[in-house]
């Protein structure tokens, strides 16, 4: 053993040093991607983009139960991996994402289940077409660990072989734990030959591992002899070599060790987590040494996240037999549970009492729990709470032993306890249940009434009579009237008529209420009332006045009278049906009620009025008035405006371009000649706000301070409006006599700007101040214009550069100052983000780490965003680097973003290795990736033509690369990403690129315009893909170019045959209100046989008839939003791909 | 024996005003009869709406309380806190009588 360790190359733990070795290289993925050759049919891209969503959707649902609850309930993990599958090609990072949820994420649950359903996720998803590669077997092999499950470590081996998988690290790393596990040192040091022999680094999780294993064989001496061999190696002992070591300690129950070792790791600066002491309880409970937990649970620091980690740990110790155990460590936190408590009863232990209900606990366990938990004032009602747990859990026996529990205490018992029971007997008819449950109730003394009767009782079983037999012999007294009444309700919502009336013309009938049985009666004839009211009408309205003809001369209704029962009726009929139903139902509804008044049935104004409301809110237009918004009428007005703009007196303008010519030559006299010149002429003459602000820069950069500050106030004057990026020209006057450190201009033009209002106190226009002395290294005179700026403006730039620049100086006393500045500006927390950061940037790693651990401490994601952006932008790898390895352990830190960032860095620089290293830890950290971060991992090593060692998931948008390609001004490929985006996408791809349309004409550049509109064109000629054509369409129209919308219109083809419907329609939403367009597209479409759906028509036909002209066509008859119904389905129709 | 929709406008028909206010957080131990017995201090209690889940067996949580006069509905409205059973009530004035109308068609039945 001892020799295999020598020989091996050892690792440290530093992921920089790791990334520097040459060894962890991609060449064993050779063989792999041969796999890919095998693909079965190839998901369409409509799956593959519902895939991209769900992944999302099912990572956000699993991250979001993770990070509030540390845990994932089976029922979420079946729910997401059922969704999965029923698409039909679920991807490589869902199935990871799967795997990776079945270990110690599922406290809830039995190790062997947990072991059945991740091989079953394997199997099924196998099933369906996931490509497994390395990461998935390292995944499955996490979860065997966690669940203890113990397999044959050379039989996985050999199953990744046939797979063609090749294993690295990590699998390797596994497999060594897993014979450490069951002590076989043996088969671990076979293993490491095998690291051996591929050279790869033998890591700090090695060594954990052979503690464990040395352990287990018994070895004691050798476990602790590891800690030495890792020092003489070079590699320091971390904390979870501690803990395996704490553990060890544990599972023999030597509490004097533990305790020593406890002092070894806070002597040596190691700081072992709430989470890391978990462990160790659950390891001395699980070894029968529970006598010592509370030795350890006194010891835990109480640090952010740890009630949740606490309600795992009891939820694992329940699992695993240990209640008792469980329930003093729930004892010892429930001071930390109270805080939350926000309602007058307090319910702690909830999630306790319900879990041992699921594990079916014994009830008198449950029962001294519960007692605890109300006399100690914890819970005020511990057994109304597991009662209902367990009769969620249809857990009969325990229900009712519960239920005698809470009878001995004089807890009332109500009939309603019973339904969850009678429910769960009635779906499957189940009698013997029913009547066990009965009984129960019976000998409980608790009395059942009609609703439990006719509700949950009566349909299990298949007649009344049956009913009245089966209860006589298993010996349940019911009161008659009670089944009676019960009976009739059943009947009725059974819509069975003719068994309602022989019930009700019965001389036994009692005495009923019709409010008793009416809901049924009208939700079981509802099903009749739809069917009828398309062919039978008569007869539907025969049968409704029957029944209540019938319930007159029985005397039921005693308190509505006949005519207000029909109304009522038909209100609730018309109620019951849905919108949907309602629509397409339109006229047969009208005839109904026409009916109805020829029959002299009156309906009361008040009945009618909710009828109304109903109507009215499904928006039928024959009652409701549905007005045509007008659209984009005022977009003719604006050019109007411009035009009239070019009429005027074109001098001024003349002399604005001057003035601007000059700014830019640096000539501050000329500008400011002109200036003066223009104003003598016209003094109302305006200069737009860019030119204004290009005055006051080369004014004030050549020290005519006083005349810069004097345009300000006349754009202030003038009502001078300031963009975004006007601003952003005043921050580079500003920040121009930062560099000559001239902080009195800045001070004059901040104060000018914000006293007028110019613009609103930024951060970009607050941070040239303190620019200004950072630049002089006046650190003192910086950190005074920091608080200047956050008192007057409130904003706080540039403090990064501040504290990097007090940290590398040394300057510890200033630094001190600042901090307790930030402390009480922003926050303790925001405070330590900033030192965090500044550590970072200065490679300060030792103390950047002592501040990310500090207890309490979570994850902020926008201001790790920030840091890690600057280390993009800047390409600094190493700081980023140490960034992603300390905030491992973050409560609630987004691991894939934080790799994510280090790949998107590897892209920038092109690392293909370090990508590939990212990879490797992404593994060991046993994370589910999104696609986005596989996809730009595959891209880094597709670039360097580096075979991808898994599936890449597809790329469905483009928009933000083409975008990007835009900016960058390469036009030709940008219109090829787009163009091949319209043609892989049909025409319902709700996903519009409009945006970059809309970018490209607010840059105004033309070129590119003119090549977009050319890549419409073809798109509609050639490709019949009208999408394209339609966004550009409608920016024009938007941006008010009509005429180039009008030309997009000319386009033969955008006319055509095929034209889609959807470009018809918005066509004449655009057009709204303007007749003669209408009129003219309508002919159009005539001349060129253009075939128009049916809401086309219907819109069309409206323009005519508020135009007052004769419609040219017949209207089609039914409502508006019928046929947008109609084609909406047609739509989701065929966007639905044939595999559902 | 209950029925969820149209309280309001049913009584209106009748020509009889239903005052009512919308109760929930019930506690899932206390059925049509307690929450009855439990209003029954305000005024007279002429409806009580508690719509049970027919999937599950356990009611919803929430019901409706219909009183015969303003004045039960205002002496409700003016107690806080509502406890029954230990559990503390929300209780407010029905706005929208006819809210909810969908959502629990299920439970009309009770």
């Amino acid at each position: 053993m001892a020799a295999l360790l020598r020989s091996a190359r050892l690792l440290k733990c530093s992921p920089a040093v790791l990334l520097t070795l040459p060894c962890v290289s991609c060449r064993q993925y050779g063989v792999v991607p041969e796999q890919s050759g095998l693909v079965k049919d190839e998901p369409s891209v409509a799956v593959r983009s519902k895939q991209a969503q769900q992944f999302d959707w099912a990572l956000a649902k699993l991250d979001s139960s993770v990070r509030r609850t540390g845990r994932v309930t089976k029922t979420l993990l079946l729910r997401i991996f059922h969704d999965i599958c029923r698409t039909g090609y679920p991807s490589g990072n869902q199935a990871l994402l799967l795997l990776r949820s079945c270990g110690s994420l599922l406290p809830e649950v039995p190790l062997a289940e947990r072991v059945e359903l991740s091989q079953q996720i394997w199997d099924k998803l196998q099933e369906l077409g996931t490509t497994y590669d390395v990461s998935h077997y390292n995944a499955l092999l996490k979860t065997y660990l966690q669940n203890e499950f113990r397999f044959s470590p050379t039989d996985f081996l050999a199953k990744m072989e046939s797979a063609n998988v090749q294993p690295n690290r990590v699998t390797y790393q596994r497999l060594i734990a897993a014979y450490c596990e069951v002590g076989d040192i043996e088969g671990a040091s076979t293993i490491l030959g095998f690291m051996k022999s591929k050279d790869l680094p033998i890591t700090e999780a090695v060594f954990n591992s052979l503690v464990t294993g040395h352990a287990r064989a018994g070895d004691m001496d050798s476990a602790e002899g590891i800690l030495s061999v890792m020092k003489s190696a070079g590699i320091e002992p971390g904390p979870d070599t501690y803990l395996s070591l704490l553990n060890v300690y544990a599972e023999k129950g030597d509490i004097a060790k533990i305790k020593q070792t406890l002092e070894t790791v806070e002597n040596a600066d190691i700081l072992l987590m709430d989470r890391d002491l978990m462990q160790v309880v659950f390891s001395l409970t699980k070894a029968s040494h529970q006598q010592h937990v509370p030795e350890i649970v006194e010891r835990m620091r109480h640090e952010r996240g740890y009630v949740p980690d606490a309600m795992n740990l009891c939820l694992s110790l329940i699992t695993h037999g240990h209640e008792e155990t469980a329930f003093s460590v729930l004892k010892s936190f429930t001071g930390l549970l109270v805080e939350s408590q926000t309602s007058d009863s307090p319910d702690l232990g909830n999630f306790f009492l319900r879990h041992c209900a699921n594990m079916d606990k014994p009830v008198e366990n449950i029962v001294g729990f519960c007692k605890d938990l109300k006399d100690s004032g914890l819970h005020s009602s511990p057994l109304q709470f597991t009662l209902q747990c367990a009769l969620e859990a249809k857990k009969t026996g325990m229900a009712v032993e519960l239920m005698r529990s809470m009878k001995e205490e004089g807890l009332p018992l109500r009939p309603h306890y019973f339904c969850p029971l009678f429910t769960h007997y009635q779906k499957d008819k189940n009698i013997p249940g029913t009547l066990q449950a009965l009984r129960a109730m019976q000998e409980l003394g608790v009395a059942s009434d009609f609703d439990t009767f006719s509700i949950y009782i009566l349909p299990s079983f298949p007649s009344v009579d049956s009913a009245r037999t089966s209860l006589k012999e298993a010996g349940i007294d019911v009161d008659g009237n009670i089944l009676i009444a019960a009976e009739l309700r059943t009947e009725a919502s059974r819509g069975n008529l003719a068994g309602l009336f022989s019930l009700m013309s019965s001389p036994a009938l009692p005495n009923i209420d019709l409010s008793a049985f009416r809901a049924s009666l009208i939700s079981g004839f509802r099903g009749i009332f739809v069917v009828l009211v398309l062919q039978k009408l008569p007869l539907c309205i025969y049968m409704t006045i029957n029944v209540f003809i019938e319930s007159r001369k029985c005397q039921i209704g005693s308190s509505l009278l006949f005519a207000e029962n029909v109304a009522y009726f038909l209100y609730n009929l018309i109620d019951s049906l849905n919108e949907t139903e309602v629509h397409s139902k339109e006229e047969q509804i009208r005839e109904y009620f026409g009916l109805l008044k020829n029959m002299n049935i009156s309906i009361s104004l008040n009945i009618f009025r909710g009828i109304r409301n109903i109507l009215e809110s499904y928006q039928v237009p024959e009652l409701v008035k549905s007005p045509f918004k007008t659209i984009r009428q005022y977009l003719l007005e604006r050019a109007l405006e411009l035009k009239t703009q070019y009429e005027t007196d074109m001098t001024p303008a003349a002399y604005a371009t001057l003035i601007n010519l000059c700014c830019r030559h640096d000539n501050a006299e000329e500008a400011l000649k002109l200036k003066m010149e223009l104003a003598r002429k016209d003094s109302e003459a305006t200069l737009d706000a860019q030119k204004y602000v290009a005055l006051v820069r080369v004014l004030s950069k050549h020290g005519k301070l006083e005349e810069a500050i004097d345009m300000l106030k006349e754009m202030k004057e003038k009502d001078v409006q300031l963009r975004e990026s006007t601003i952003g020209l005043l921050t580079l006057t500003m920040n121009t006599a930062a560099m000559k450190g001239d902080a009195n201009t800045i001070r004059r033009l901040q104060e000018t700007i914000f006293t007028l209002g110019l613009a609103k106190p930024s951060s970009n226009l607050c941070s040239p101040l303190i620019s200004c002395y950072l630049e002089s290294e006046n650190y003192a005179g910086a950190f005074d214009a920091t608080v200047e700026v956050q008192k007057q403006y409130n904003q706080m730039p540039k403090i990064h550069d501040l504290i990097c620049g007090l940290v590398e100086n040394g300057d510890a006393e200033l630094l001190q100052k600042v901090m307790e500045f930030l402390s009480q500006e922003r926050g303790e927390m925001m405070m330590l983000y900033d030192l965090y950061f500044a550590f970072l940037q200065t490679g300060r790693y030792k103390e950047a780490r002592k501040i990310i651990e500090t207890p309490g401490l979570r994850a902020r994601p926008t201001r790790v965003q920030w840091f890690a952006e600057k280390c993009i932008a800047a390409q600094q790898m190493e700081p980023l680097e140490n960034m992603v390895d300390m905030t491992v352990k973050l409560f609630e830190c987004d691991r894939d973003d934080m790799y994510h960032y280090l790949l998107r860095l590897c892209k920038e620089t092109n690392d293909w290795q370090k990508a590939e290293a990212t990879w490797m830890k992404m593994q060991e950290e046993n994370l589910a990736p999104r696609e986005r971060t596989l996809r730009l991992l595959a891209d880094i090593l597709k670039n360097n033509d580096k075979e991808v060692p898994f599936e890449v998931p597809e790329s469905l948008t483009p928009s933000m690369n083409s975008l990007f390609s835009l900016c960058s001004e390469d036009i030709d490929s940008a219109v090829e990403l787009l163009e091949s985006f319209y043609i892989q996408n049909t025409e319902n791809q709700k996903s519009s690129i409009s945006f970059v349309f809309r970018k490209v004409l607010d840059a105004n550049n033309d070129a590119v315009l003119d090549k977009l509109s050319a890549m419409a064109e073809r798109l509609c000629n050639h490709f019949a893909s009208y999408r394209a054509a339609t966004d550009l369409f409608l920016i024009y129209l938007d941006t008010g170019r009509t005429e180039e919308a009008k030309f997009l219109l000319q386009v033969p083809s955008l006319s055509n045959q095929d034209m889609h419907e959807y470009s018809v329609t918005t066509l004449l939403n655009c057009l709204d209100k303007d007749f003669s367009s209408a009129k003219a597209l309508y002919e159009r479409m005539q001349v060129e046989g253009v075939k128009a759906d049916e809401l086309t028509l219907k819109r069309l036909a409206q323009l005519y008839k508020e135009a007052g002209a004769t419609v040219p066509f017949e209207e089609p008859p039914e409502s508006f939003r019928f046929y947008a119904d109609k084609l909406n389905k047609q739509r989701s129709e065929s966007m639905e791909p044939a595999d559902n | 024996m209950l029925h969820s929709q149209g309280l309001n406008m049913a009584a209106t028909a009748a020509g009889k005003k239903v005052f009512e206010v919308f109760v929930s957080k019930v506690p899932w131990t206390v059925a049509t009869k307690e929450v009855k017995e439990y209003f029954r201090q305000f005024g007279q209690v002429k409806k009580c709406l508690l719509p049970f889940d027919k999937e599950t067996g356990f009611h919803r949580g929430f019901c409706w309380i219909g009183f015969t006069t303003e004045e039960g509905l205002q002496n409700a409205l003016q107690k806080d806190p509502h406890i029954i059973e230990g559990a503390r009530l929300q209780v407010q004035k029905n706005r929208k009588p006819f809210s909810g109308r969908k959502s629990n068609k299920e439970a009309e039945d009770n």
